[in-house]
């Protein structure tokens, strides 16, 4: 049996108002373009991707291998590799657009100080030859202009702040004393003595067995609130966006195509590749719905795409989705999605069930989780607002 | 730390005994008509060569044989040179010849780390520009042309052009600088197409991306941690090739004319001076594996991850 339901039906559960207009916009990516030059082909990774990071949130990036995250996310801090470039589009952080930044001395303004960005894998992102300490106390003196002794310290105190017990000792030690979670730690640690505004996570714990992930996730979320930093976090694991985020964007084929809070997306997502995403979680439990396994590959990077990128893979794609491109449609001030189907003219189309069936058995399970989240946000925004950052 | 170095030591000592063994053992080997001038050969009836060989010790039974060799030896009797020095020591000659040698390669060496580490660090830093380009063919030419043209070239083209002279000689320094110009050639290229090789490898791992994300100059990070990071291997070549420079160059010193070790042993042999030879033999290879010895002690001094037995620390858990 498939439930019936039409567009416009509100969500099931309602946040407060408050916590959707959280705090300022840091930073506000608008149409961003970025294309590589692959020996002499041109693969555009990111097509007019748009997203908006607030004081203080914490918003989760998901989408399929190739989508785009990292890519986009590099872009914020000069990290394209070398044969990439944005070739339009905006990136404002506090009314300075990033993609104008072209030297290294333009970007050291940026990097680590405002912006810093953990990597996936803690095993290679230390260097081997050098104590933590050293590598922590580093960046310290760096940017904070700190003198040895007094960034020694503040080495120390970072290692206990992310959670590593015994820092005194564990400052003259090498990264491969460090087991993968302890130096996951280590790398947190580094990254946040930069002091950032932003701290950008890309699959931060993808690596990691699954008790440490969590541990880290707390410690992220934790750090995140007695530092009112914000946090980009790049994941493929909806368990994890459910765990982290206050707001989501989902991406595909290089565009963002559907964007709301974290309540928004997992209660009444819009964008049918969002509902494939969610139908993916391993949490429901349900076998043998054939529906919505995804079908097909992302299409190809190399050539310019006709109409909706999802649509040849789309079970409900109408005749206008091979032709043009869908603009985004509101459905909420904090929800869009970039989809035909919500244009008033399009047919109502069914929900799949295993997304009807998803949201009765979200509401049941998440209900409290989300309410206390609201409730933490709001928090946090209170206080990045008083703080005026950091 | 102390029973890793007793360890090794003993391990070294085991290589160099049996090198010095089986060369000692192979010399016997040989066709004794080796041993003859060819004029004598002839003039010489079967009980005289007899008596000939016996004087030299060759038709001792071998272990005997060797057992006198390694007496003489703890006696610092290095023995005497039979037909390449007839009836010199072996000491003198050696003390006579190592220096040019030693000299000759020392100033070479440093040249090469110097001159090859800026080349590969230039190269690497500009990636596909021209200084990479130049230095890429010079690579090319030193490593793919045989040794001996492009020396000759140098001995000839290079002299004349600088008015300098032709070979070596003691008392004109200029003359000293073609056969170490010559002799640095190839390890200039080799440390510049490794190190080039080690930053641009290094420059796309994570800890340098990282490191550069948190807002570090690319100049600093390619300093303070690749440059550092490549120190580690060649750290641990070094001593080895720092002791083996008194082995000389084989080409170069035959070309200049310099009075050094280059192809001593291969004269030794060719003219079967056993004594020589069983030298030669000797000291290079302890030269040899003491000095891989010294590298690896080095590098477990400056790569933490080396852990030896004995000292392996606990292990610390997450
Ligand atoms: N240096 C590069 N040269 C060419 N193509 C690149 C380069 N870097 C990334 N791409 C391409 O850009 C696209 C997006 O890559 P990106 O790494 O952003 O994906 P992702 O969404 O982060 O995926 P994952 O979840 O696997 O990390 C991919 O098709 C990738 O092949
Ligand atoms: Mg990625």
């Amino acid at each position: 049996m498939k439930l019936k339901h039409t567009m416009a039906e509100p969500a099931p559960l309602q946040m407060d108002q408050s916590t959707r207009t959280h705090g300022d916009v840091l930073l506000s990516a608008q149409d961003m373009v970025i294309e590589f030059n692959l020996r002499g082909r041109l693969l555009t990774a990111v097509r007019g991707a748009s997203l908006e990071l607030r004081a203080g949130e914490t918003l989760a990036v998901v989408g399929e291998s190739g989508s785009g995250k990292s890519v986009l996310a590099k872009s914020f801090l000069g990290m394209l590799d070398k044969n990439g470039r944005v070739r339009s589009g905006s990136a404002l952080y506090r009314g300075l657009d990033l993609v104008g930044l072209k030297t290294e001395d333009d970007w050291l303004a940026i990097r680590g100080k405002k912006v810093a960005m953990i990597f996936q894998d803690p095993m290679t992102a230390l260097n081997p030859l050098k104590t933590v300490g050293e590598q922590i106390r580093e960046v310290a003196s760096l940017h904070r202009g700190l003198g040895k002794s007094e960034a020694r310290l503040l080495a120390l105190d970072m290692l206990s702040r992310v959670g590593i017990p015994e820092p005194e000792r564990r400052y003259s030690q090498y990264p491969h004393e460090f087991s993968g979670g302890m130096r996951q730690r280590v790398v947190i640690a580094s990254a946040i003595a930069c002091g950032p505004e932003i701290l950008i996570c890309d699959e931060p714990t993808t690596a990691l067995d699954v008790t440490i992930q969590a541990q880290i996730l707390e410690l992220i979320k934790g750090l995140q609130r007695d530092l009112g930093m914000s946090v980009l976090f790049i994941t493929h694991d909806l368990g994890v966006v459910a765990k982290m985020a206050d707001r989501i964007a989902v991406m595909y084929a290089g565009q963002v195509v559907e964007e709301g809070l974290s309540s928004e997306v997992f209660y009444d997502a819009r964008h049918p590749y969002t509902w494939t995403l969610l139908a993916s979680l391993p949490q429901l439990g349900i076998k043998g719905d054939e529906l919505f396994s995804i079908k097909g590959t992302p299409p190809s990077l190399f050539k310019t795409i006709k109409g909706d990128a999802f649509a040849p893979r789309n079970p409900f794609a109408l005749k206008v989705d091979f032709e043009y491109e869908p603009p985004f449609f509101d459905v909420s001030p904090t929800h869009r999605a970039k989809t035909w189907l919500l244009d008033p003219r399009s047919p109502r189309i069914e929900v799949p069930e295993t997304i009807s069936r998803l949201r009765s058995r979200l509401t049941e399970t998440r209900a409290e989780e989300l309410a206390g989240k609201a409730a933490d946000l709001a928090a946090r925004t209170s206080r990045t607002k008083k703080g005026g950052g950091r | 730390m102390k029973t890793y170095i007793l360890k090794r030591l003993g391990q070294s000592f085991l290589t160099v005994a049996l090198v010095v063994m089986v060369v000692f053992l192979l010399l016997r080997l040989m066709p004794t008509s080796g041993y003859f001038e060819r004029d004598d050969y002839i003039n010489m009836d079967e009980a005289a060569r007899t008596e000939y060989l016996r004087t030299l010790g060759v038709l001792d039974n071998p272990f005997v044989a060797f057992g006198k060799f390694v007496a003489g030896l703890s006696r610092g009797d290095l023995g005497r040179s039979i037909s390449v020095y007839p009836r010199t020591q072996i000491s003198e000659i050696i003390a006579q010849k190592a220096p040019y040698s030693l000299a000759f390669g020392l100033s070479a060496i440093t040249i090469s780390i110097v001159v090859g580490l800026w080349l590969g660090i230039a190269m690497a830093n500009h990636k596909d520009k021209l200084i990479d380009g130049l230095g890429t063919g010079y690579i090319v030419i030193v490593r793919a042309i045989p040794s001996l043209i492009y020396l000759f070239l140098i001995q000839i083209w290079v002299s004349g052009l600088l008015g300098w002279p032709m070979i070596f000689y003691e008392d004109q320094p200029v003359s000293w600088i073609l056969p170490v110009i010559s002799i640095a050639l190839s390890s200039v290229a080799w440390y510049a197409i490794w190190l080039r090789r080690f930053m641009v490898d290094e420059e796309n791992k994570d800890y340098i991306k990282f490191a550069i994300s948190k807002g570090m100059r690319r100049k600093y990070v390619m300093t303070r941690h690749v440059l550092r990071n490549a120190a580690v291997p060649i750290v641990q070549y070094l001593p080895a090739q720092i002791l083996l420079t008194i082995s000389g160059s084989l080409v170069v010193e035959s070309i200049y004319s310099i009075p050094g070790l280059g192809g001593l042993l291969v004269y030794a042999i060719r003219q079967q001076d056993n004594p020589l030879v069983q030298v030669l033999v000797l000291l290079f290879s302890v030269l040899g594996v003491f000095g891989v010895f010294l590298g690896d002690v080095l590098m477990v001094l400056v790569d933490p991850r080396i852990k030896l037995a004995g000292t392996e620390k606990r292990k610390v858990q997450a």
